[in-house]
């Protein structure tokens, strides 16, 4: 059914040295929740748009459901699209918006009926489908985009940002509905966003972008503990997770992650994978995620190896966590820790870095010495 | 009660007085001559000619207008020849800028193709040029091409407005190009978007384009002076001008007295009908 393949795609644009999109190489198995995120101009974007058949390929294959689609018209690639800015047609009332597709590829009337009050039931807008577009509000209207593609009942669903343009609230409830919709239709959808959040929560599997290249090609939690690369790492987590520039050194059969300031034992189970890495060891960038930097008395005693004493430089309470922003000489160290600790701002404070969980990078490269998602 | 006063207190201030009867007195001053046009038009001659001029009718009349409609020239071309060719070539030329601008501005607008920016620029360029400036070349190509004395002379060298290509441009360029792009996915033709999507989407640029060429159309003398060696081929615009040095003595009077408001009136229904749109037109497209 709904598949998607790119083979080895490209984009280039007049004028511009590097390509926008570099080798864009996926398959989609049908009835997937593909999430492409990466910062603004990372080409996930233009990627979708080439998809859609609004933009050209400049070099490799796209196909849909194994139909090569490079030169088909985007009215025949069965696909849906909804856009950013929801674009609606003003001058058509939001039943008449939902039809038009269905009318411009001779459906049936009754049928176009049919498909746009069970879409509309779907999506809670019954109730409003004699109005027009710019009497609704932002969520409505959005909901209505929605709307339009589902009654065409795609082979593939594209959505280009269709949160962005929603307050707070109404994206985690619009989001919530999507990943619904998607559990229930099972059509594949390819959904562009640069927030991570919406990329974790409702990817079934996430593609990382920068610079026009893939980054990474993960599950949410898989791309979360295993990060590729410094930029996947960076990007996906908020707040970000920790990094510290310093060497590995090897002494008597242990290795250490060594720092200007301190020295910590790398547990046994990365040995292999160091022993194997093809990067210079005397500059490595080491990450630790904030919720694996501890201030606690029990994890003070348990992991006594890797305390290491930082000064607190602010205190932000999230409510559910506090955010401690520790200052590591040099570095900056963010200590996720209960809401309620008693820490303040200016103490100088025991911290224990989890070696366990760290993730270790070549500075030059910015690769993992350690992902693969191979170790414990 | 006290609260009513307190805010028509707020809203009569004095800054606020001195505002509003300082727009209403240039309002009345600006108005001045559209009053004189309506009540000289209806004047009987003893009116026309009394000094001092006075601007409002005492003994209104329609004999102006009557005289108006039984003139010709030289006894041959009635009036109405020239209202009708007026009428009709306004109406053709109009539309069929309105057509060609509104395709033109979508095209320039919403497709990518090679040289697009270099036809914008030479639209634009053409926007520098005054019609005196082109008035001989312009002269040339339309007798090379035989069409003097005829209804295309009339109406071509309109048609290319490039005014108003770029004000369709301007205003389409407002719509996102993710509406034309939703239209494409969901199957719609280049001409069902134009028609559909643009078009209703531009109507306030459209009514815009019509009064502007309306307007010039309407009142231009030009072509007739340099293009049309037959009467029968002239416009109203001529005529009017025309009037007074061809008709002798009294009559001249009285005849461009009832043309005037004649010239006048198409010009205010039209904006009349369209002034709310053409405002919106000039705040989308920065021009002013």
């Amino acid at each position: 059914m709904g598949s998607v393949t790119f083979n080895h795609v490209y984009k280039y644009y007049k004028g511009e040295p590097e390509p926008s999109v570099n080798d864009f190489h996926l398959e989609v198995a049908d009835g997937e929740f593909l999430v492409m995120v990466g910062p603004s101009g990372c080409g996930k974007s233009t990627t979708l748009r080439m998809l859609a058949g609004l933009e050209e390929v400049s070099q490799g294959d796209i196909y849909i459901d194994d139909k090569y689609m490079n030169y088909v018209s985007p009215k025949n690639r069965d696909i849906a699209m909804v856009f950013q800015n929801y674009a609606l047609y003003p001058n058509l009332s939001v039943y008449e918006n939902m039809a038009l597709g269905l009318q411009l590829h001779k459906v049936a009337k009754s049928d176009i009926d049919l498909r746009v009050n069970r879409a509309a039931k779907m999506l809670e807008i019954s109730h409003f489908l004699t109005k027009k577009p710019s009497q609704l509000s932002g969520g409505q209207k959005q909901r209505v985009a929605l709307g339009r593609a589902l009654v065409r009942e795609p082979q593939v669903f594209l959505m280009d940002e269709p949160l962005s343009n929603l307050d707070a609230k109404l994206r985690t409830q619009t989001r919530m509905e999507i990943s619904k919709l998607h559990n229930q239709l099972k059509t594949t959808m390819v959904y562009v966003t640069h927030d991570q959040t919406e990329a974790m929560t409702m990817g079934t599997r996430i593609v990382v972008m920068k610079d026009g290249k893939i980054q990474q090609v993960a599950a949410p939690q898989t791309l979360y503990d295993y990060p590729n690369n410094l930029f996947v790492a960076g990007f996906i987590g908020t707040p970000q997770m920790n990094f510290m520039n310093g060497s590995i050194v090897s002494i008597d059969d242990e290795y250490y992650f060594d720092s200007k300031r301190v020295r910590l034992k790398i547990p046994p189970f990365y040995y292999p994978h160091i022993r194997s890495a093809k990067a210079n060891l005397r500059q490595i960038v080491m990450g630790i995620r904030p919720e694996y930097i501890l201030c606690e008395d029990w994890a003070l005693e348990s992991y006594s190896d890797w305390k290491v004493s930082a000064v607190v430089d602010m205190r932000e309470p999230m409510g559910s966590n506090t955010f401690l922003y520790t200052s590591f000489g040099k570095d900056t160290l963010i200590v996720r820790t209960e809401a309620h600790t008693a820490v303040q701002a200016g103490d100088a404070i025991t911290i224990v870095l989890r070696m366990d969980k760290a993730h270790f990078f070549d500075q030059e490269s910015g690769v993992s010495l350690t992902a693969k998602g191979e170790y414990a | 009660m006290l609260n009513a006063v307190r805010k028509l207190r707020k809203q009569i201030s004095f800054p606020r007085i001195v505002l509003i009867v300082f727009l209403t007195a240039v309002g009345v001053f600006m108005l001045i001559p559209i009053i004189f046009l309506f009540n000289h038009a209806f004047k009987p001659l003893n009116e026309l000619f009394a000094y001092p001029p006075t601007i409002l009718v005492k003994q209104p009349t329609w004999r102006n207008f009557e005289q108006l409609l039984l003139s010709s020239t030289a006894g041959l071309v009635p009036f109405t020849r020239y209202l009708f060719n007026s009428a009709v070539i306004s109406a053709i030329a109009t539309g069929a800028v309105i057509l060609v601008s509104t395709m033109a501005g979508y095209v320039l607008s919403k497709h990518r193709f090679h040289f697009k920016t270099m036809i914008m620029g030479l639209i634009l360029i053409s926007l520098m040029f005054a019609p005196e400036t082109v008035a001989i070349p312009r002269y040339l190509v339309i007798s090379g091409l035989g069409l003097k004395d005829t209804y295309f002379a009339h109406i071509l060298p309109f048609l290319a407005s490039p005014l108003a290509v770029f004000l369709m441009r301007q205003f389409i360029d407002q719509i996102p190009a993710s509406l034309t792009e939703a239209a494409k996915l969901d199957g719609a033709s280049d001409m069902y978007i134009f028609t559909k999507i643009i078009i209703p989407l531009t109507a306030p640029a459209v009514a815009t384009v019509s009064i502007i060429t309306f307007q010039a159309v309407y009142l231009d003398v030009e072509t007739s002076t340099f293009f049309m060696t037959k009467e029968t081929m002239k416009t109203l615009a001529y005529y009017a001008t025309a009037l007074v040095v061809n008709v002798p003595g009294v009559a001249a009077t009285s005849l461009a007295a009832a043309i005037g408001l004649i010239m006048f009136l198409p010009n205010l229904i039209m904006f009349l009908l369209f002034q709310r749109k053409m405002i919106q037109t000039m705040l989308h497209s920065g021009v002013k």
